[in-house]
């Protein structure tokens, strides 16, 4: 019965609204009444706050609220992971981002008016901005009353010492990343009111409707049964989503007010203050035997964080985990430090933690590659990890056939053996270049909380609600959940209607990230599915006389092995109500970890896992130090194809992204300032400069899996920075450990000037 | 007090008399006056291209355009580009071709492929990356959107308003 609806190319369940202009997402949204609602940020990156005076912003006309951290009924904090965080800023500012007043008014001139009008006294600090800096034992304090130093992970197996007197060769490089902005299309934003019943309602663009819910509860010191948060349509998230933004704040101005309250941040607000990816030093010492076999690997990473530790400490342990790569690695020791400063936020974005390790290992690779004369296919299909192989943190891996076959189906399309033929130097100032890289996402939170519920019903006449709290923000959860309910009850996909998150509707799915959604919502969708699909069947065998083993549905009809049958998914649901059968049904799903685990593995990079490789050819300028990407081939296994357009685009969108990431993207952070606030100065690539891209989805099975999928959202951008820098190095011949790959930097390593 | 100026211009085939600041953007008014929300604001300075709407014919950033500006013009909107709910060809391509993630940047990309197929009903690769080249998308990777186009442009034509 597999694939009557799973993988078959059908057009994402939203398109209607999205293509109309009638999706809503929140800045769409209004309430009569509505005040608007705007948050004063710091000036500076690091101060004491001597005064806040906001006597004459309350007195200026059209202005309802003007809330400080004194006027928080509860917890004056996020909690991510940490409550470092303040919402609103007491006696000290950490970064740019800190927010110092909420204010509420009647319209956005009088709502800025307001915040022109507080008077801030402020005594600037010295402030500490550069991670390594920061770990010296005399280094100021980023966030007074914490240690600069999080350690995230140390990470030990076999004999490291041995591993390096065993080698032949040595390979030794300090590879950088740089800070990144998500950059979605829609700023945050969120509306909260109170409800007639005096629940505080929040619509909000986030990742994480049910955390989001749990945070505003505490914070304005109310059940958390009396707060709702829905998730209207959201334009882009890539992580930053995940923590609240202005959810909180809203909430406390509505609640405050006792009106409706709308908050959106501009694209300059939303550039200084939400999380970024956080640039890391990744120090990685890597020897091999003569035939091109790892023998031992240390690496050391330092992220940045900025003042508070948001996810910083998982995002570096999680880096930490993956940091081998697709290898075995038989004696390892990975050590992982997440700093402070007074720099912005490191947070989550697309691969948390993975592409910075991913930009390093595989250049570590290409380096062997070229020191042992061997092809970069060639040593890393001798290192591939097999299932029995432990990995660093412990564990092993179900699914690895993917890793040597994504390899070699890469090879295969870009004609990778072929490229020796390809002219090297097409002119005197150009020369080719190309670049292998396979890489490893582990999906979901580890051993860590990893659940998510699903409510799905049918109804009478056989069409399908389903009830989730997994947010779409663009990567086609929607589609493929709606697609695994369908193929079980062997319906139509429109024959289904998602209800988005709603806490008040949906069960909490945990949020949408770690690439994880379509695994363990998935999985909980199968389970909720199927118990209406029993009832379904249990009709149908009563009324045909014939066993239940040998009754499928498919297309709203009914078979008997494989013989249609003179019934219907729609009729079979009347009947199915009428004789008190269950006709919906809860989906609860828990991350599973049947494998033994050794005693020392840690509870975080361990859980089903993807494999993807990638070929870039590039072409560089010698003169000018351009670099243009030809083309690039990407493989990714994604265990089964559930929403087909969904999983393409996602690859596809990735291929860009990785673009971007290796040759122009850099948020530019100057002493704690953010010089790139704009789409005009942090520039994402255009449609001019999206590379060639030829992109093939394996169908390898994750056994866990729903239907055996695994995610592809994070996964899907790990391997294309690295091939491509790998690509450039081999065009100019020397390796390249800096991202990104700007002109300048590329003509400063071919002029040899140290950076 | 700024005193208010009378703008009078087409939206989506019929005619709007707004009172406005002189100061307000077109984007503004046509999200916050006409209440036509399918036009995005993503970045109110030009960069990201959500918010491109067809003034006479030309696509523009109705961030970038003061509302005493479209007075008199003919401003086309997403909205306008579905007829009597069915989706138009264009949007029907995106549809096909998966031409959109999250949407934000939909709205902007339709108006601006679709000022460009008004103009030039069979472009090449390179005329369509140029034309959408003020339009920003973080999600798909614009492959899957130069695709949509092309096959739009392949699309036998609609009587009225060609695509």
């Amino acid at each position: 019965m597999d694939g009557d609806v799973i993988g078959v190319p059908a057009p994402a369940l939203q398109n209607q609204q999205l293509l109309t202009g009638r999706a809503r997402y929140t800045n769409d949204l209004r309430i009569p009444g509505m005040l608007i609602g705007k948050l004063l940020y710091s000036a500076h990156p690091c101060a004491r706050i001597l005064e806040i005076d906001v006597e004459s912003a309350c007195a200026l006309p059209g202005v309802v609220a003007v809330l400080t951290h004194a006027d928080i009924p509860g917890e004056n904090s996020y909690l991510y992971h940490e409550t470092d965080q303040p919402l609103l800023a007491v006696d000290r500012v950490n970064y740019l981002g800190d927010a110092i007043a909420a204010v509420a008014a009647v319209d956005e001139a009088s709502a800025q008016a307001a915040l022109d009008a507080i008077v801030v006294e402020y005594e600037p600090l010295e402030g500490i901005f550069d991670p390594v800096e920061a770990m010296q034992p005399d280094a100021l304090a980023a966030l007074p009353g914490y240690d600069n130093v999080i350690p995230s992970a140390l990470f030990e197996i076999g004999d490291v010492e041995a591993g390096f007197e065993e080698a032949d060769v040595i390979i030794e490089n300090t590879y950088h990343t740089q800070w990144i902005e998500h950059a979605f299309l829609e700023p945050e934003g969120a509306l909260a009111y109170i409800d007639l019943d005096g629940t505080v309602v929040v619509y909000a663009s986030n990742q994480a409707p049910h955390r989001d819910r749990m945070q505003i509860a505490r914070s304005l010191n109310i059940p958390e049964h009396s707060v709702r948060v829905v998730t209207p349509f959201v334009g882009g998230g890539f992580g930053a989503k995940d923590e609240a933004h202005v959810q909180i704040h809203v909430a406390l101005l509505a609640q405050a007010t006792g009106k409706p309250v709308r908050m959106i941040r501009s694209r300059e607000e939303s550039v200084l203050t939400h999380v970024k990816r956080l640039p890391v030093i990744v120090k990685h010492r890597l020897g091999a035997s003569s035939d091109g076999k790892i023998t031992a690997i240390e690496i050391e990473t330092i992220g940045d964080t900025g003042p508070y530790e948001n996810a910083g400490r998982y995002i570096m342990g999680f880096g930490a985990s993956v940091a081998t790569g697709p290898y075995y690695v038989p004696n390892a020791r990975i050590e992982s430090f997440c700093v402070r400063t007074n720099n912005p936020i490191g947070g989550a974005m697309r691969g948390f933690g993975g592409p910075q390790v991913a930009l390093a290992y595989e250049g570590q690779m290409d380096s062997l590659a070229k020191e042992l004369g061997l092809d970069p296919l060639e040593v890393r299909m001798r290192n591939a990890i097999e299932t029995d192989q432990p990995t660093p943190t412990g564990g092993t891996i179900r699914e690895v056939a993917s890793i040597k076959v994504g390899m070699e189906e890469a090879a295969k399309i870009a004609d990778w053996q072929g490229r020796h033929q390809v002219e090297r130097q097409p002119a005197p100032n150009l020369c080719r270049g190309w670049g292998f890289s396979s890489t490893w996402f582990v999906i979901g939170m580890g051993r860590g909380q990893d659940n998510a519920g699903v409510i799905v019903e049918m109804a009478t006449d056989g069409t399908v609600v389903l009830r989730t709290s997994a947010v779409d923000m663009g990567q086609g959860v929607f589609t493929a959940l709606a697609t695994m309910a369908a193929e079980t009850l062997g319906v139509d996909l429109d024959f289904v209607r998602v209800i988005g998150p709603d806490t008040d509707k949906t069960l909490d799915a945990g949020a949408a990230a770690a690439s994880r959604q379509t695994f363990v919502s998935g999985n909980a969708v199968l389970r909720a599915s199927a118990v209406i699909r029993d009832s379904l069947l249990e009709t149908a065998a009563e009324e045909t006389g014939l066993p239940i083993e040998v009754l499928s549905l498919k297309g709203g009809r009914l078979f008997a092995e494989g013989e249609l049958l003179n019934n219907t998914v729609p009729r079979l649901a009347a009947k199915a109500a009428f004789a008190n059968r269950p006709m919906h049904a809860d989906g609860f799903y828990v991350m599973e970890f049947p494998e033994e685990l050794s005693t020392k593995s840690d509870y975080i990079g361990v859980g089903p896992s993807a494999f993807g490789t990638q070929i870039a050819q590039v072409l560089v300028d010698i003169e000018t130090g351009e670099v243009t990407v030809e083309k690039i081939v990407a493989v990714q296994n994604v265990g089964r194809i559930i929403n087909y357009g969904g999983a393409y685009g996602q690859l596809l969108g990735a291929c860009t992204m990785g673009t971007g990431y290796s040759l122009m993207e850099e948020l530019v952070i100057e002493k704690g300032r953010t010089l790139s606030d704009s789409l005009d100065s942090f520039l994402i690539p255009t449609s001019m400069d999206a590379p060639q891209t030829v992109t093939k989805l394996l169908e390898i099975p994750e056994p866990l899996g729903p239907h055996g999928a695994v995610g592809i959202g994070e996964p899907s951008l790990m391997s294309t920075a690295p091939a491509i820098v790998n690509a450039v190095s081999d065009a100019i011949g020397m390796r390249l450990t800096q991202i990104p790959l700007t002109s300048e930097r590329v003509l400063a390593a071919i002029e040899g000037v140290e950076q | 007090m700024m005193s208010e100026v009378e703008v009078v211009f087409i939206v989506n085939g019929v005619q709007k008399i707004v009172k406005t600041a002189p100061h307000r953007t077109l984007l503004k008014v046509l999200r916050e006056d006409l209440d036509l929300t399918g036009t995005k604001d993503g970045c109110s300075q030009g960069d990201c291209g959500a918010c491109v709407v067809i003034m006479d014919g030309k696509a523009v950033n109705s961030c970038l355009v003061l509302a005493p500006q479209a007075d008199g013009k003919e401003v086309l909107t997403i909205e306008g580009l579905a007829r009597e709910g069915e989706l138009g060809t264009l949007q029907q391509a995106f549809a096909e071709k998966w031409g959109l993630q999250c949407g934000f940047c939909t709205p902007g990309m339709l108006m601006s492929s679709y000022a460009l197929l008004q103009s030039n009903p069979e472009p090449t690769v390179e005329e369509i990356q140029r034309a959408i080249a003020g339009n920003l998308c973080r999600c798909t990777g614009y492959a899957p959107i130069i695709d949509s186009v092309q096959h739009a442009a392949s699309m036998p034509q609609e009587m009225s308003d060609g695509r």
